[in-house]
């Protein structure tokens, strides 16, 4: 069979069973995290320190003697967890605000908007830097400074959205025939926005995933010994050569979750892109 | 008179759009405004239901029933809406918001203008949608599954769902062709004699305007220019503008027109 058999159809299917595999694994990971763990994520046993894998310990122990695959486990929980409320947080500030510039227009418009340029004139990282930096390191204040950087996208994207939609007729037709503006933006707008706002959602998540775990790494994030991975990785650094396994997990599960969240975001985005549909 | 034009303006910033029209129409009349784009007809229009857009000013008065419903509160205005003035529009595939089904739109209106009963509303979107001439199974279709003919048919049955008092048709048939038009303006017609509903009818196309009007306006510049009688305007017409726009719609030459009759 040549490489050529594979058709974007089955291609597109094998990248839905990928997904559907992938989400479940770290489902499944999450939901173990929440009924049993064998060890606690911070419980150290020096005696035991960088213990090759075994029964007890199948990811071996760390440079305290922890149980890696107890804290990697967790740290599926944390960062996960942590991108999902930065995300939605983002979320949550940003459709209102872009829905407010679009629908209100004038001075409004014009203040939101010129605020979301400031954010957008920089680079993520550099912004969420020097926030972090300047609130002082710590997972809340890492948070913080994500959702303020982010929150600007989804006020943009809902923003543009509402105002190519506002001037089409079915919304004067909408107005013309009584119905109030909250009704017009829940049944007639609404739709419209959240197919847009999924999309760029599961395509952030992983950039969120990633840009968690490089500012934990580099001590501006979780601070151990909290098992998040990017503090993890931070964390093993020194013992790289004789260990590097402590190094290895953390980063491919990384790797992993990132993944699939781009995976999703792209079948998402085939999924709800109206373009094509038009296409023949 | 169902509708009074009192000296209407409407002006974005210093430029004026349209300059102190007056016009009135009487019930159950089919009036048409024509005029080429830029007119401001549709501007007019728009300043009739207070749809023009944050950046425009409308002066002057709009009498209906007796009050100006330019200082209308916004929510009078609604109850106007659909009950008193509705429109339809040149873009029938905009008119309709393409995730919901036509009969989620009737259904949506009637309950805004407080039809409570499901039955009751079931029955009303059958009758708008047999008088518009469509199969009723086409209720259950999503705007992208109908024809441009269809749409047009099923926007008018929309517009007529709560019988207004006077329908503006904004280039309503400009976008069809021209089997397809003359068969939506004859069902309009046919409804507004069933229904007793005033057609404000604004058109570039002096076609339409000759064989369905009662009364014409001439718009150019913001301004009417000259009103009238359809017999008066089509046979005396006094300004220069209107003898341009009555030459410059296309007719069939006399004879072929003759040999097609017999």
């Amino acid at each position: 069979m040549s490489v050529m058999a594979f058709s974007p159809k089955k291609i597109k299917k094998a990248k839905l069973w990928l997904i559907s595999a992938l989400l479940l694994v770290v489902l499944a990971a999450v939901a173990y995290t929440f009924l049993y763990l064998k060890h606690a994520a911070t419980m150290t046993d020096v005696g035991n320190r960088l213990a090759s894998p075994s029964w007890e310990h199948p990811m071996g122990t760390d440079h305290l003697g922890r149980d890696v695959m107890t804290r990697l486990l967790l740290g599926f929980r944390l960062t996960v967890g942590y991108s999902m409320i930065a995300l939605l947080a983002a979320v949550i500030i940003g459709v209102p605000f872009g829905l407010l510039a679009g629908l209100r227009g004038g001075w409004v418009d014009r203040l939101f908007m010129r605020i979301a340029d400031g954010f957008l004139a920089f680079p993520d990282t550099v912004i969420a830097i020097v926030l972090s930096g300047l609130l002082g390191p710590g997972i809340g204040n890492l948070l913080f400074a994500i959702v303020l950087v982010k929150w600007v996208n989804y006020a943009r994207m809902v923003r543009s959205t509402v105002l190519t939609e506002v001037q089409k007729d079915y919304i004067t037709i909408a107005r013309i025939n009584g119905l109030s503006a909250f009704t017009i933006m829940r049944k007639h707008l609404m739709p419209h926005i959240i197919g847009n706002v999924l999309v760029l959602a599961s395509l952030d998540f992983g950039k969120i995933i990633l840009l968690i775990s490089s500012l934990s790494y580099i001590g501006l994030g979780a601070q151990p010994p909290t098992p998040e991975w990017g503090a993890m990785l931070n964390e093993s650094r020194p013992y790289f050569q004789a260990n590097p396994e402590m190094m290895i997990y953390p980063g491919l599960a990384i790797v992993v979750v990132v993944l699939v969240a781009n995976i999703l975001g792209d079948y998402l985005r085939d999924k709800f892109d109206v373009k094509k549909e038009v296409q023949p | 008179m169902i509708l009074s034009i009192n000296d209407l303006t409407v002006s974005h910033g210093e430029k004026t759009i349209v300059d102190r029209v007056s016009l009135t129409i009487d019930k159950g009349e089919w009036f048409a405004l024509v005029g080429q784009s830029g007119s401001g007809k549709t501007m007019l229009s728009q300043a009739i239901g207070q749809l023009l857009g944050p950046n425009l000013r409308a002066s002057g008065s709009v009498s209906y029933q007796g009050s100006n419903i330019l200082e209308h509160p916004k929510t009078e205005m609604n109850q106007l809406r659909g009950k008193a003035i509705s429109y339809i529009f040149q873009d029938y595939h905009g008119s309709f918001t393409p995730f919901l089904t036509i009969q989620q739109h009737m259904e949506e209106y009637l309950q805004t203008h407080g039809v409570k009963e499901k039955k009751k509303r079931k029955n009303m979107i059958k009758e708008a949608f047999e008088s518009v001439g469509l199969d009723v199974p086409l209720v259950k279709r999503y705007p992208f599954q109908l024809s441009g003919g269809q749409l047009q048919r099923a926007s008018i049955a929309l517009a007529l769902l709560l019988e207004p008092d006077i329908l503006i048709a904004d280039e309503a048939t400009t976008a069809l062709d021209s089997v397809s038009a003359h068969r939506i303006l004859s069902l309009l017609q046919e409804l507004q004699q069933k229904t007793g509903c005033a057609i404000l009818f604004i058109t570039h196309d002096w076609r339409h305007v000759a064989r369905y009007a009662d009364k014409i306006a001439v718009m150019k510049d913001g301004k009417i220019i000259e009103s009238g009688s359809k017999q008066k305007l089509i046979h005396q017409p006094e300004h220069a503008y209107t003898k341009q726009l009555i030459q410059a719609a296309p007719t069939l030459p006399m004879r072929i027109k003759e040999a097609s009759k017999s």
